[in-house]
């Protein structure tokens, strides 16, 4: 028997990954050592702590461009771009997880087994600490979403997957009102991800049996010289495909998406509209850029169908939406559309634009969940859009915060809405996929329809009895807000350097 | 192009250009941001922001008169770079942009002092003031712009400024309606736009008008004509134009105010505006001129035969200014010399058409915010100063000498004429029946409004005069509706010529003279008939009629074509995207116009998603994309 | 791989056709019943038949490791806890097997055989002219199944391997946040009060009498009598409705003869 060499491994490339998970165990270890009343004040420092230092050595490796871990791990300008990426928003994200002033005790539950209408759930209902059990978890699927997009191999990918999945289940399910949706949409998101993380180990296996190989390299060496059944490879990647666009929420894919973000707490939703997303299309970017470049023609006409029909399912269906939360959870999937264009124009302008639309639209979304954090009445968050009517009267300030939001989201100029839409459908164009372009286009002008809508009903509607007040966001929630509008609008009128950031991180390692 | 187009970097006054946008700009964030703090003098911030601008729009014009090179641009920052694509945050202030300032400037300026009147009683008068200041600073910037990106960026803000003008009385659903065809006929046009930026990025890596100008000869005459299509479609969506023309009169739902500067003065001018400023792509392709020659006969020609039918004082003025839109699009497809004469029109058409708003809204203030014109009638004795004001607006746009219509008007006809094979007579007619059709309906609109019988409401019984915040305004209007025709007609086309070439005319089928004592002619022939059948009044309710003026009363089906072509497939398309979505949303969805609001019921259904139904729909598309990649591999699409 | 791709593609040995063939079926006849049966512990054991079937698959391919550990470990260890928390928790009457959807079923089971027949078909084309390499190369290049897992594990994936950890401190995390309540000391009932509460009135203090035993029937299903003569409706699991018995059962059978 031979004997085994651990391959080497670049601790310091690895290092945001490795702090993650460490601090998310530090975490769990906190949850069993702290008393209940301190753990809240432990448990943000220590995230907040982790997630710069996980930066800090994001920037450091900045020129790193190698593979690691025995070829499993990829470092390289979009691997490093993303996981700052990820980071940064999951900071903004942590924010809004850790307000306790707007709702005494939290966003969390206290205790999420405790039966749903039980006395002992109403009593919790009215202020007991949430649950802090909750940050060890988003540790957790932030470390999985920085591995899931620099995995250089699909195993790697599929473990990174889980990871960071498994997680997002259960915050789903930790909601302090209206808990039965909180639960509905977690046991939903973790059946339907369950299925799509099945067609995605099928298609793993198909690949495998094309190439011999799961590396990503291998894959497009296979690709390139173009030996083995086409079957497999096209089957492989069609399963691949799905299931990463799961978790990108493209129709047909899409279904789970307005449930689970209506029904998960509010900070919750906007960590997985801000981080999942770009987790997902980092990992796609990467299957498709340095695995099956080679597969680009064949590929191409049918994974632009689906962006065409997710950008007019999530405009079309935007405009039928009662609930802010859905309105923006089909924005969201629209979204999802327009990235497909940036990622389909198969160029490095393609990758940069890419990269450059996540960072936006990331920011805008946070600070539009955190908005929605804000507006509540007794009961809660009050998401029906009627209750948002003439809002501007009750409270300028943020009624003006959200409409400079919605205005971003429709792509008016001077908002990164505007820039992003533009660096991608310019990507798409300069990689001759003109269809997909129009399409973009004439879907995002249908899509500033509902955005306007709302800001119609906003400001020039009387505020009736049910309109809710604004409550006074607390520093967490500002610091919040404050940063993702000041980015919506930096990246509208100053997008230069985000731009050549962007330029300069697109080149993947093979 | 032969000569090559070059843009000189601003110095002195000219650099300070910036604050022409920064100063309404800045108001309107203020009056907006500071609440009901502001209630009390927002107005006057709102005028002073937008008189300060002329002043300094009036300084500028005079400074570059004293330049050598008439196109001043200035850079204030890099907007977008991606590669070799570079985006300039630049302003550009040459002939063509100096007369859109000045007259957005200043014909804004006194319509915001009269809208400080109009909108006394008005709660909503701060926020009103500082959406209209915002949208003088979204128009600013469409013209001052010194690349498309910048103008589109404009144009986007000048549309959103527009719509919430236009549905600023939320509370009446027709406003509502009209905001959202108003929004979503506009962008039909953007979209257009958006793709021809696009286009040009890919083909010439450049969108500042300089480059685009210096290598649009490169281009094939196929990209050219789909360049210059798309533009066209983007020109006609803001510009009120054929085949999206039925939003500007629903968007009368506004103020008037709104109705006079937006879509009269400036911003439906925007297409024509687009058209002149990308003469270098037009001029290239005769094809494309021909296009844009037809859509404003078309439509000069449809808007005055439904002016001609309409019984509501600000529709008729809406369908009048559609027709007059059509004859500047008319003006800038002819190409050469009348593209200046487009522009003098439209700077005349500004005066009087903004007049005639004015009129119609102090005709409003004093009957009650009635706008059936067979309720008016008799009210020149009891409104002096709107009906003279009214009066000289009505022989301006009518075009009768010397007043500024037949000016501006008349040398377009000429041009028509001068078109070089048989469409010359086509376009020409076409051109003069217009002028006869216009001087029949804006007579008949006179003759109802301030003669003959009064027929008022019972609740009417003594109609007053407006205050002198609104006259004012009303009287510099038509001071500058009597001579602006006249005193422009010569210079300002020389002023433009840097920018649209120099004058080269045709020889006209028929003669010169000819021609204008046919106009003239025409003109009094349709007034004369108006005034025969209108001046004992009109009865008050509906009169059966021919086919002709039936479907004129029915915008000619238009809206019957636009439901057919664009709302019929939209309400399907939902519907069938909700059935697939496998969500039980209620019959409330009503296509794209689907109504705000909701009951419990809805609240309930919100949550029928079966997980299981997702799992299949997910395995649908699963089979689906199998089922594609398996079929690429197998060659079947091939 | 589907079966049907492996029979097309590969030339057998007949002792691996044999095993294949009939246990092949079995593993199908498993997932069918798993799917269908109303019963979840009946499926939870036709599950366990499929999953058995799987393993010996694995170990006819040379895969000893994989096939071990699927019966040792999935068959033997997951799914006999899984059935014992199914017996523990009770299968609920009140679940409805109804489909309230329709058109659901017949859509799904048309789309599974749509799904599963373009996948047959298409590896069937693509593997007809492979032959198989099996996994004797690679499980002697390290010595062996398990040693050349292991060194894959250890080499190659061995970040993904140790990150799986992550998983699992979730799973656990996750199973404590949703299934656990904490009870602080003044949520916990003290003995003195959980005695009070036994002899409070109303509460039944003694323990619950059993199910009937008779001649004729011992099934808990049925009753037992009160001194009264009726039956004890709390003598019986609650889940089950209480069976009155027939005259005929009660009927004297002969035996007092």
């Amino acid at each position: 028997m031979n004997d085994l060499k651990l391959p080497a491994i670049d601790y310091a490339a690895l290092a945001p990954m490795l702090i993650l998970f460490g601090v998310a165990c530090l975490g769990v270890l906190v949850e069993a050592a702290v008393p209940r009343a301190r753990r809240g004040l432990v448990q943000v420092p220590l995230g907040l702590l982790g997630l710069v230092a996980a930066l800090v050595f994001v920037i450091a490796e900045a020129g790193t461009r190698k593979r690691t871990a025995g070829e499993a791990i990829a470092i390289d300008g979009p691997a490093l771009f993303l996981q700052g990426a990820i980071i940064v928003l999951g900071v903004v994200a942590l924010l809004l997880i850790a307000e306790r002033s707007l709702e005494p005790g939290g966003p969390f539950v206290a205790q999420p087994a405790r039966p749903v209408g039980s006395e002992a759930d109403r009593s919790q209902a009215a202020g007991e600490g949430g649950a802090t059990e909750a940050y060890p978890l988003v540790m957790f699927a932030l470390a999985g979403m920085l591995l899931f997009v620099a995995a250089n191999d699909l195993l790697t990918m599929f473990v990174a997957l889980e990871v960071f999945s498994l997680p997002l289940y259960l915050l789903c399910a930790l909601a302090r009102r209206r808990r039965l949706l909180s639960q509905e949409a977690a046991l939903k998101y973790f059946l339907l991800g369950a299925y799509a993380s099945a067609f995605f180990l099928f298609g793993i296996a198909l690949i495998y049996g094309y190439a011999g190989a799961i590396t990503f390299s291998r894959i497009h060496q296979a690709v390139t010289a173009g030996t083995g059944s086409g079957v497999l490879l096209f089957a492989g990647l069609a399963l691949l495909a799905i299931g990463l666009l799961f978790k990108a929420a493209a129709a047909p894919f899409h279904v789970w998406t307005p449930d689970v973000y209506q029904g998960a707490p509010t900070p919750i939703t906007s960590l997985m509209a801000a981080c999942t997303k770009t987790a997902a299309f980092g990992a796609l970017l990467r299957v498709l850029y340095v695995g099956f470049p080679g597969a680009t023609w064949d590929f191409r006409p049918i994974i632009g169908v689906i962006a065409i029909l997710t950008m007019l399912v999530g405009a079309v269906l935007a405009v039928t939406q009662t609930d802010m939360k859905r309105l923006l959870a089909y924005s969201s999937i629209a979204n999802a559309g327009y990235l497909l264009v940036g990622v389909l124009a198969m160029t490095p302008e393609g990758v940069s634009s890419t990269l450059f639309y996540l960072v936006a639209y990331g920011f805008t979304v946070i600070a539009a969940f955190a908005v929605v954090t804000l507006v509540r009445d007794a009961d809660g968050e009050a998401t029906h859009l009627s209750r948002w009517a003439g809002l501007g009267r009750r409270s300028p300030l943020f009624a003006g915060v959200f409409t400079f939001l919605l205005l971003a989201f429709a792509g008016i100029p001077l908002t990164s809405g505007f820039t992003s839409k533009f660096a991608v459908f310019g990507a798409a164009f300069g990689g001759g996929q003109v269809w997909l372009v129009v399409a973009g286009v004439v879907t995002s002008m249908l899509l500033a329809f509902p955005y306007l809508r709302v800001v119609v009903m906003m400001w020039l509607s009387e505020p009736g009895e049910s309109t809710p007040s604004v409550s006074v966001p607390g520093a967490f929630t500002s610091a919040a807000l404050v940063i993702g509008v000041l980015v919506t609008l930096l990246l509208g009128v100053l997008p230069g350097p985000l731009l050549d950031l962007t330029t300069r991180a697109g080149d993947f390692v093979r | 192009m032969e000569h090559t187009v070059q843009f000189a970097p601003a110095t002195g006054l000219l650099s300070g250009m910036w604050l022409l946008v920064a100063l309404p700009a800045v108001s309107a964030a203020v009056l907006l941001l500071l609440g009901r703090r502001a209630d009390r003098w927002g107005h006057w911030l709102g005028c002073l922001s937008v008189g300060a601008a002329f002043v300094l729009g009036l300084l500028s014009f005079f400074a570059l008169r004293g330049q050598e090179n008439r196109a001043v641009q200035l850079n204030l920052w890099e907007f977008i770079s991606a590669g070799s694509f570079r985006v300039d945050f630049g302003l550009l202030f040459d002939p063509l942009s100096a007369v859109f300032v000045l007259l957005i400037t200043g014909v804004g300026f006194l319509i915001h002092v009269y809208a400080v009147g109009y909108m006394e009683h008005d709660e909503g008068r701060r926020r009103f003031f500082g959406y209209f200041n915002l949208f003088v600073a979204a128009m600013l910037v469409l013209v001052l712009g010194n690349n498309y990106v910048m103008t589109f960026l404009g144009w986007e803000g000048v549309g959103l400024a527009s719509y919430l003008l236009i549905s600023f009385w939320y509370v009446r659903p027709s406003a509502a309606t009209a905001g959202k065809k108003a929004f979503l006929m506009n962008r039909v046009g953007d979209a257009a736009f958006v793709i021809a930026i696009f286009l040009l990025f890919a083909q010439l890596g450049t969108v500042n008008f300089d480059g685009v100008a210096n290598q649009v000869h490169t281009l094939s005459s196929g990209v050219t004509l789909m360049l210059g299509l798309l533009l066209l479609l983007g020109a006609t969506g803001k510009s009120g134009q054929f085949p999206l023309t039925a939003w500007l009169p629903d968007a009368m739902e506004g103020p008037t105010p709104v109705s006079a500067l937006i879509h009269a003065a400036t911003m439906v001018t925007g297409g024509v505006y687009l058209i002149a400023r990308s003469n270098f792509i037009f001029t290239a392709n005769s094809t494309l001129q021909l296009v844009v020659v037809s859509v404003g006969a078309l439509t000069l020609l449809i808007g005055a035969i439904i002016g001609c039918a309409k019984d509501d004082i600000k529709r008729v003025l809406a369908w009048s200014t559609v027709s007059q839109i059509g004859y500047m699009f008319l003006g800038v497809g002819l190409g050469g010399a009348a593209y200046a004469l487009a522009i003098v029109h439209l700077l005349a058409h500004g005066f009087f058409k903004a007049g005639l708003f004015l009129g119609a809204g102090s005709v409003m203030h004093g009957m009650r915010d009635q706008v059936d014109i067979r309720r008016f009638g008799g009210l020149w004795k009891y409104m002096k100063i709107t009906w003279v004001t009214f009066g000289l607006a009505w022989l301006a746009i009518i075009g009768l000498p010397p007043l500024s219509g037949f000016f501006s008007k008349e040398p377009i006809i000429v041009a028509a004429f001068e078109r070089k094979d048989w469409t010359a007579w086509l376009f020409g007619i076409a051109a003069l029946l217009g002028a006869g059709l216009t001087a029949f309906y804006m007579t008949r609109l006179f003759m109802l409004t301030f003669h003959g019988p009064k027929r008022w409401t019972d609740d009417i019984e003594h109609p007053h005069e407006s205050p002198p915040i609104m006259t004012i305004p009303l009287v510099l209007l038509a001071v500058g509706s009597v001579a602006a025709g006249g005193l422009m007609v010569g210079p300002v086309p020389k002023w433009l010529t840097p920018v649209l070439g120099h004058e080269v005319r045709g020889e006209a089928v028929l003669a010169h003279s000819a021609i204008t004592i046919l106009a003239i002619a025409v003109t009094l022939i349709g007034a004369g008939l108006a005034y025969l059948l209108f001046r004992d009044g009109t009865a008050t309710a509906p009169q059966p009629a021919g086919a002709l003026v039936t479907a004129a009363r029915k915008n000619l089906y238009i809206d019957a074509f636009n439901e057919a072509v664009f709302e019929k497939p939209g309400i399907f398309l939902t519907r069938a995207l909700v059935f697939l979505d496998g969500k039980g949303i209620d019959g409330a969805v009503n296509g794209i116009a689907a109504s705000v609001g909701g009951g419990s019921g809805r609240l309930r259904r919100l949550q029928t998603g079966f997980v299981r139904s997702y799992a299949m729909s997910m395995l649908t598309g699963a089979l689906l994309v199998v089922a594609a990649f398996l079929a690429v591999q197998y060659g079947w699409f091939a | 791989m589907t079966p049907a791709a492996v029979l097309a593609a590969t030339p057998m040995s007949t002792g691996e056709m044999w095993v294949f063939i009939p246990l092949g079926i079995l593993a199908l006849v498993g997932a069918l019943g798993m799917v269908a049966a109303r019963n979840a512990v009946h499926s939870a054991l036709f599950l366990v038949l499929t999953m058995l079937c799987l393993g010996v698959f694995y170990i006819v391919q040379s895969g000893p490791f994989l096939g071990v550990a699927q019966i040792i470990v999935y068959t033997g260890a997951i799914m006999m806890l899984f059935l014992f928390v199914l017996m523990l928790v009770g299968r609920d009457a009140s679940d409805s097997l109804i489909e309230t959807l329709r058109g659901q079923r017949v859509a799904a089971i048309l789309l599974g055989v749509g799904f599963a027949g373009l996948v047959c078909v298409g590896l069937g084309r693509a593997l007809a002219g492979t032959t198989a390499k099996g996994l004797a190369e690679a499980n002697s290049a390290h010595g062996g199944n398990v040693q050349g897992l292991a060194s894959l594990l250890f080499t190659r994936y061995v970040f993904a391997f140790e990150v799986t950890s992550a998983l699992l401190i979730t799973a656990a995390v996750g199973a404590m946040l949703l299934a656990h309540i904490e009870r602080r000391k003044g949520e916990r009932p003290t003995q003195p009060e959980q005695m009070r509460a036994r002899f409070a009135p109303g509460n039944y203090p003694a323990p619950k009498a059993g199910p009937g035993v008779y001649a004729t029937s011992d099934s808990v299903a049925t009753a037992g009598l009160l001194p009264d003569g009726t039956l004890a409706a709390r003598s019986i699991p609650e889940i089950l409705p209480p069976r009155e018995l027939t005259s005929s059962e009660t009927a004297p059978k002969g035996t007092d003869r």
